[in-house]
């Protein structure tokens, strides 16, 4: 019942469940090169036999990120330990012990997969589900980004959290920080049977400076608007005006860096980010209404008044925001005129 | 009765902390979540959201978190996020993985049996 039906990580890792692990993976290879010999099978590993075919072009053959920091897990903790190890590789100063209280659950002697996401935003990181495709996965580790994978071990083992540093494409191998093990290899089919289980579950965790390589303009929006929302506003900032730099045309994202600029104060960026969004679109009521406000907490209800009414003028779900300001706006220029 | 009052009472208080934090848009500001798609609370997404937050942290805190961690860890969610946990409190049944551990070992005595057959 309840988050128990959740997938929770275990992370078993004691000497015999890596030996049985590496039993299990050799008994893994034989049933493979049986089974590949039998049928061809390349339903049970789509991906990696997808992959066979080549590299997609201008992806390294190897890649090693070994600046990534190595963090062995304590007992169950392989969660706040891959949290720390990908945190750590985007430069923030972090142990697994700070993230316990973020990611793990006592009871349930793991993580979840959405507190993995979360919790990175808690320090200011954009985090990111990535695609469930092998390729995304490869393609992150070649841009330089640490990935979390979730994989589940079963029968051998539990669900468990590592960090995917990177591959040697000619051997078949994906290398990872994992559990007690800093460079552990793992074959591709070996890796995507127990990552296939997990449904392809993916993470990286960026600072809000980069982009991810495999980014999809509408998911990455709405990963930094996450941010933004769990309430860190220099951070969001920071990713909205790179998320403006790589997607220029984005109104959504326009709105977002203002509405941060607004929080932390910074009136005055907020007007001239909205003010040329209201250029690229004339009619967009939000940018109009926000645009309005920002100028009314500047003391200039004057100007503010000609902007709010062309919000008003677009009819829409926002409508009623949109009157909220515009009698606000009339009632600070009504009690100007009495003073 | 008594229990059942003051666990009514400290679930009360844990939604009700949970959703602070989000009562305090900038006046007259109109957030980036409306036009965002994902994280987009319209009034019923907000009303539900309002609810599942309180029921998530009531979860994890029933998982050995205390009230106000359980809150923040809460607070770092997505809207989409939290309506995933509370849906998947009600309607996921347990154990989401043997159809893959089933597989395996169908493939490992298949495998095995094949190998001795020959």
């Amino acid at each position: 019942m309840g988050l128990e039906a959740l997938v929770l990580t275990d992370c078993k890792a004691g000497r015999k469940a890596r030996k049985d692990a590496r039993l299990t993976a050799g008994v893994f290879v034989c049933s493979l090169v049986f089974l590949l010999g039998l049928s061809g099978c390349a339903s049970l590993f789509p991906q990696t036999a997808q992959l066979r075919g080549g590299l997609p072009e201008g992806m390294p053959e190897q890649v090693e990120l070994k600046q990534v920091p190595f963090f062995p897990q304590v007992e169950y903790q392989c969660g706040p330990a891959a949290l720390a190890t990908t945190l750590a590789a985007s430069g923030a100063k972090i142990t697994p012990d700070q993230l316990v209280p973020q990611v793990y659950l006592p009871e349930r002697k793991g993580s979840l997969q959405v507190e993995m996401l979360a919790a990175a935003r808690r320090h200011g990181m954009v985090s990111y589900l990535l695609a469930p495709r092998f390729e995304d996965l490869l393609r992150e580790i070649s841009a330089g980004n640490p990935v979390i994978v979730l994989y589940d071990q079963s029968p051998v083992g539990g669900w468990h959290y590592a960090v995917a540093i990177g591959y040697d494409y000619e051997r078949g191998n994906l290398i990872l920080r994992s559990g007690e093990t800093e460079r552990q290899q793992l074959s591709f089919p070996l890796h995507e049977l127990m990552w296939m289980r997990s449904g392809y579950w993916a993470m990286v965790a960026l600072p809000p400076e980069r982009i991810a390589a495999t980014a999809d303009e509408a998911r990455w929006l709405s990963a930094v608007a996450a941010l933004e929302r769990a309430g860190d506003a220099a951070s969001a900032r920071t990713a909205y005006a790179s998320f403006l730099k790589r997607w220029p045309q984005s109104i959504s994202a326009s709105i977002g860096l203002a509405n941060t600029h607004h929080a932390l104060g910074e009136l005055r960026q907020a007007e001239n980010v909205l003010r040329q969004a209201a250029l690229r679109q004339p009619d967009s009521a939000i940018v109009l209404n926000n645009l309005a406000q920002t100028l009314s907490d500047q003391n200039r209800d004057d100007e503010a008044l000609p902007v709010i009414e062309r919000a008003a003028a677009v009819a829409g779900p926002h409508a009623a925001a949109v009157d909220e300001t515009r009698q606000a706006i009339l009632g600070r220029l009504a009690a100007k005129r009495k003073n | 009765m008594k229990s059942t009052f003051a666990s009514v009472f400290v679930r009360l208080l844990i939604v009700l902390m949970a959703w602070t934090p989000y009562q305090f848009a900038q006046a007259g500001m109109i957030g980036t979540d409306q036009v965002v798609p994902s994280s987009q609370s319209a009034d019923r997404g907000a009303v539900l959201s309002f609810l599942s937050r309180g029921d998530v942290a009531g979860q994890l805190q029933s998982f050995g978190l205390d009230a106000s961690t359980a809150k923040d860890r809460v607070a770092a969610m997505t809207d989409e996020e939290v309506r995933y946990l509370a849906g998947r409190i009600s309607s996921a049944p347990a154990g989401g993985s043997d159809a893959g551990a089933i597989l395996l070992i169908i493939i490992i005595v298949a495998v095995v049996w094949w190998a001795w057959k020959r």
